[in-house]
């Protein structure tokens, strides 16, 4: 909402300041986003009167205009079709002026002829939107030659742009927001009756009262233009909850035509294009009284007579934007005899506006429900000046003031007169409520003490009838005032209008919670932070991605899907971590970035058979590539184990469980995107707890990736669940006597997995075999082809003694005899 | 030879060479190999000594002497010079060429949280130090939870500030927009306040969604959302905690103002402005001037707060009358890009391993 600050000292009555109102509005709730300075950058522009002109020698176009600034008279070339003749009035921007645009005056020469100065058109002065011709002064403007422009067409203002909440449709007009000042500075504010210059024309015919009818107000009658003087309109509302109140009034005799310069400027500083008198207007009524209106050429509203229904499902009609637009049910519609003339509260009809040739304007003033006019406007994608307030809420009683207002303003401007009696059909009256505040209450909320007659004074402020009772106040809300329906908006309201400063700053006393954060919570930090000190680097993507990239990683597409979703890319919700952090690395490859080792912890989402919500369980993802960074110098590529090692650093900084990784024939459907024959179940203590390998270069190339990415998940949960079954780690005494270690080489088929063998060894040495550690693994000349040599270095120890090399050798005898046993193996001594 | 003179001539021998084949001997390894050609399993005296029995009787005790003094003259000599030549090893050391100190340090490169999860954490933190607890809820919801429990009025305008993802899954029956993606994590709150009973003091972050992508806005961006409710919570409360808070993170000093806003779950409603921590102005006390991201005030919006409004106490079974309670919500984005100056708000979801290995 843009409010104009020469506008709202007209309606307080007040002399302002421009940093005291964007200071006591700002505090008071109704943000100051924005304060502009109109009017600025016309020093040199003045009114000149035209001498006389004369046709430019060589360019058709052009004339040479002689112009007096009231003590000298200058030639200027002006290329505009509009120049007056002799004593017309202009504005002459002079020698040596600096356009807002940054354009500066100079002599110039136009098809050989000097120029000394510009004749300039509203937007060459960025104050207004005509653009057909240079500005020439109407007789409304009293302004000798000479007088600087600002003077003259009173053009310094100042534009506030304010960042209204929802619940203040109050605000949307001056009104609304001189009443909100005047609040603030405790004065007193009286409304505008009427708000502009009422002319008119006195007629001794009186219409017929019905029930609906009233007298404006005007303080004059005015024949009716309607055959046998009557008021020649019937209104009906087929739908009294949607349309409560309806209120019409008719101009007759008006001429259209464009607007005085005042009314133009005013609309164009509060960023509005001038039309033509009757529709400026109508929008001046709406930025004045924040109620919109809407104006009829009465001559074409069929059969003399309005019906406020709902549309057939399907209907259309052609708003005044030239579309057609398709209806439903649920559309409030303004007919006239034959068919709608307006979609209700949002845009007219194409049928119904006003021309040139309108002579009789009917003017609507109505209050619809704001959820109707809503979901209307969010259906058919209009959201107008008009859909805004009124789905906000406009003031239901202000409606007969409103159309006396505008009636009396269209017919001083357009030259008509008003019929004097209008409608007014309010089938389900709204009226004010009253709550009562408390005093107790008041301090209750706000921790801190009000003073009643304080309080009586800002409620009376804001338009409130205010009781004294027992415990408080019964206050009565205007309906201007949507926004305050119990008692505690009421108490907002005290604290906002005294400002939140005058509320002290107290920590309160916290009391400890039974239950405290929930473990998952705890855990899935503590996790994140345990994954970082493994090195790895922590992704946060979008949880949303398009099914193609699902499809690209060979993850599940049983989605969660975005009804509306912005783009295709991002329509449904991750069903696994891999399309997120596979873009991330293709953005690092396609960035040469050399090492990529990341992880995600986030939730992935599956719908649930039966259940409105999915299951969202948390997820670890990790994802390397890339040279392994050595000291210096270039690295070999990152495989498997550096993945392994990066999982079980990460554990490793939760609890002291073993981690393994297990071949299994469930792996092909669990996870077909990785490697065949490069991947793994992950184990924890006897707990399954996830999935590691080499992306299957299939998954590479429709990743678009580059090299052998390797990718791990762990599902969240099941890796709690095993630690918390791990309990808490176990203190074990240190060992007191010596080990002694023994190697054993082991050739053995490619196929054997040497993690089995070293169990196997360990198993067989007894508890005394403290460590079975690989330390070299062997093909070539020595081995037989298909055969690998696994050399392990077993420690062997004993808790209570000193091992003495007798039982160590016979140990170790034991554990070769179960190597050749148990594999066939040759153990070479 | 007879065996005294062998002795005689042996021993001679031995006293006469050692000291010059120690001397020469410039490392460890050839004065150890010296060393072995005199008292080795084979050396000179070993060999010699080994003949003792041959000697005759009344000779014995005196070549046994003589070749015990020598041994342990040839010993001490031999512990001389490795000290020595330790020490010549480590004065060379000290005064020789210096470690490239240049090199890079060895070992795996270090991983990092993302900002955001930094900021994240370093947020909650403050709040679980005060005494809330830390509350979390699904990223999928009911529109009963995210707006209706709130007191968003049907069709009210103020979802506008709130455009919404909805959300369909398949295989499952659901009226249209009764489930999508929060818009805020003010559903926590509903959530936690129909599981439990006051006292309750509750911060909550994580993911939320809505239907805006431009230059300052994310369709999923992380929120933080606390309240708190107990009998007797106030509005200055409210104002002790944020304070508090802000002044945690971003420093003593920080000038703080509450303003009256409008979210419909709260009333009275604020918004908390804090003084710009990029141009610091509280600090210089100059006038306005030029400020990238307070565009000159001097202030920067943070925080969206209220006292709870009745309606949500009544919709969560809890008496307004006698409860009364808090609840806020900031933007981690915007902190983090404050805090650590982040340019855009593409770098944050961008995850280029550039981006988030600075941090």
């Amino acid at each position: 909402m843009l409010a104009s600050h020469k506008w709202l000292e007209e309606l307080t009555g007040l002399t302002l300041d421009v940093a005291d109102v964007e200071a006591r509005l700002t505090a008071a709730g109704i943000e100051v986003e924005g304060v502009t300075a109109m009017g600025e950058g016309l020093d040199g522009v003045v009114v000149g009167e035209v001498v006389s002109y004369r046709p430019h020698p060589e360019r058709q176009k052009l004339r040479l205009v002689t112009v007096t600034d009231g003590s000298a008279e200058q030639e200027v070339v002006c290329g505009a079709p509009n120049v007056p003749e002799a004593g017309g009035r202009v504005l002459l921007a002079k020698l040596g002026a600096v356009l807002p645009g940054g354009f500066e005056i100079a002599e110039r020469k136009l098809g050989g002829v000097v120029s000394r100065g510009m004749l300039c058109s509203e937007t060459e002065l960025q104050i207004g939107s005509d653009e057909s011709g240079i500005v020439v002064l109407g007789d409304d403007i009293d302004a000798a030659p000479g007088t600087p422009a600002v003077a003259a067409l009173d053009l310094h203002d100042t534009v506030y742009e304010l960042g209204l909440t929802p619940n203040r449709p109050d605000c949307l007009g001056h009104v609304g927001i001189a009443r909100e000042l005047c609040a603030l500075l405790g004065k007193p504010f009286t409304p505008p009756v009427p708000l502009s210059i009422p002319r008119v024309a006195p007629s001794g015919e009186l219409l017929p009262q019905t029930e609906s009818a009233f007298d404006l107000g005007l303080g004059s009658a005015s024949s009716a233009h309607g055959a046998d003087g009557l008021l020649p309109v019937r209104v009906e509302i087929d739908d009294p909850d949607r349309c409560p109140r309806y209120g019409a009034a008719l101009v007759a005799g008006v001429t259209i035509g464009p607007s005085p310069f005042w009314l133009r400027y005013r609309l164009h500083v509060l960023g509005l294009r001038a039309i033509s008198n009757v529709v400026d207007l109508t929008n001046l009524i709406l930025l004045g009284w924040g109620h919109p209106i809407h104006a009829f050429d009465y001559d074409k509203v069929r059969g003399s007579m309005i019906r406020v229904r709902l549309a057939a499902d399907g209907e259309a009609m052609h708003t005044l934007d030239g579309e057609e637009r398709k209806l439903t049910a649920d559309d409030l519609l303004i007919c006239d005899g034959d068919g709608p003339v307006a979609l209700a509260g949002v845009m007219g009809g194409g049928n119904s506006e006003i021309g040139d040739d309108t002579e009789r304007v009917l003017i609507e003033c109505a209050y619809f429900d704001p959820r109707s006019v809503r979901r209307t406007s969010k259906r058919t994608g209009l959201h107008t000046d008009s859909s805004h307030r009124f789905e906000r809420g406009v003031d239901p009683n202000a409606v007969r003031q409103v159309l006396a207002n505008a009636a009396s303003a269209i017919a001083g401007l357009g030259g008509g007169t008003v019929v004097a009696d209008a409608l007014d059909v309010n089938p389900k009256p709204i009226a004010p409520e009253t709550i009562e505040v408390r005093m107790a209450r008041v301090e209750a909320l706000l921790g801190t003490g009000y003073e009643p007659s304080l309080a009586e004074r800002v409620l009376r402020g804001l338009g409130c009838d205010v009781q004294a009772t027992k415990a408080g106040f019964g206050v009565t809300v205007p309906t201007h005032r949507p926004d305050i329906g119990r008692e505690v908006d009421l108490i907002e309201e005290l604290a906002r209008v005294r400002g939140y400063d005058a509320i002290p700053t107290e920590l309160p006393q916290i009391r400890p919670s039974e239950q405290g954060t929930p473990e998952l919570i705890r855990f899935t930090r503590r996790l994140r932070e345990a994954a970082a000190r493994a090195g790895l680097t922590e992704s946060v993507n979008y949880a949303f991605l398009a099914t193609s990239d699902l499809k690209a990683a060979g993850v599940s597409e049983r989605t969660v899907r975005i009804v509306n979703p912005l783009s295709e890319e991002r329509s449904v919700m991750r069903t696994a971590l891999l399309p997120g952090l596979s873009q991330n690395l293709q953005c690092a490859q396609r960035q040469q970035v050399k090492t990529f080792a990341h992880f995600e912890l986030a939730r992935v989402f599956s719908p649930r058979a039966g259940e409105q919500l999915p299951d969202e369980p948390h997820e670890l993802g990790l994802l390397l590539w890339g040279d392994r960074a050595e000291w210096y110098g270039e690295g070999d590529e990152l495989d498997f184990y550096d993945a392994k090692a990066a999982l079980e650093r990460t554990v490793h900084g939760l609890c002291g469980g073993r981690i393994e990784t297990r071949l299994d024939d469930r792996l092909q459907a669990d996870a077909p995107q990785l490697h065949p024959k490069r991947r793994a179940r992950v184990w924890l203590d006897g707990h399954e707890i996830g999935v590691l390998g080499e992306l299957h270069p299939e998954t590479v190339e429709r990743l678009d990736l580059l090299g052998r990415p390797i990718y791990g998940l762990i599902a969240v949960p099941a890796l709690l669940e095993a630690v918390r079954a791990g309990g808490a780690t176990q203190a074990h005494e240190l060992p007191r006597f010596p080990a002694v270690t023994r190697d054993i080489a082991v050739e053995v088929d490619e196929a054997l997995q040497a993690g089995e063998v070293a169990e196997a060894l360990r198993e067989a040495g007894g508890e005394r075999a403290e460590q079975v550690k690989l330390f070299d693994v062997y093909r070539g000349d020595q081995v037989a082809a298909g055969h690998k040599s696994l050399a392990f270095r077993v420690t062997y120890r004993d808790r209570q003694e000193t091992l003495t090399d007798k039982v160590v050798d016979k140990l170790h005898a034991r554990v070769q005899k179960a190597a050749e046993q148990r594999f066939g193996a040759s153990v070479r001594r | 030879m007879d065996v005294v003179a062998a002795f005689e001539e042996g021993l001679e021998r031995g006293a006469s060479e050692y000291r010059t084949a120690f001397e020469e001997a410039e490392d460890e390894q050839a004065l150890r190999a010296a060393n072995a050609r005199f008292v080795g399993p084979s050396g000179a005296l070993t060999r010699l000594m080994k003949r003792m029995r041959e000697l005759p009787g009344e000779r014995r005790k005196e070549f046994g002497q003589r070749s015990n003094q020598l041994k342990q003259e040839i010993a001490a000599a031999f512990h001389a010079r490795l000290d020595g030549l330790a020490a010549a090893a480590r004065e060379a050391e000290l005064s020789g060429p210096h470690l490239d100190v240049s090199l890079p340090g060895r070992g795996r490169p270090v991983g990092r949280l993302h900002p955001l999860t930094q900021t994240k954490h370093d947020l909650l933190d403050v709040f679980v130090e005060m005494g809330f607890d830390v509350a979390d809820g699904p990223e999928v919801e009911k529109h009963e939870y995210n707006f209706d429990k709130l007191g968003f009025p049907p069709d009210h305008p103020a979802t506008d500030m709130q455009d919404t993802f909805f959300v369909a899954s398949e295989g499952v029956e659901s009226e249209a927009r009764a489930v999508l993606l929060r818009t805020h994590t003010s559903t926590v709150q509903v959530r936690e306040m129909l599981a439990r009973k006051p006292p309750l003091a509750v911060v909550s972050a994580g993911a939320t969604f809505r239907r805006d992508d431009d230059a300052t806005h994310s369709p999923m961006f992380m929120q933080l959302e606390g309240f708190m409710v107990d009998d007797g919570i106030t509005f200055a409360h409210l104002k002790g905690v944020l304070t508090h808070f802000l002044q945690r993170i971003f420093g003593r000093d920080l000038p703080v103002r509450f303003r009256p806003s409008y979210f419909p779950f709260v009333e009275p409603g604020g918004e908390v402005d804090m003084g710009c921590t990029i141009c610091r102005r509280w600090q210089r006390g100059d006038a306005a001037g030029e400020c990238r991201v307070c565009k000159g005030t001097g202030w920067i919006e943070i925080l969206g707060c209220g006292m709870i409004h009745p309606v949500v106490f009544e919709h969560v079974g809890y008496d307004p009358e006698r409860h009364t309670g808090f609840a806020f919500g900031l933007g981690v984005d915007r902190i983090t890009m404050l805090r650590h100056g982040v340019p855009h708000l593409g770098l944050l979801y961008g995850n280029d391993p550039r981006f988030l290995n600075q941090f």
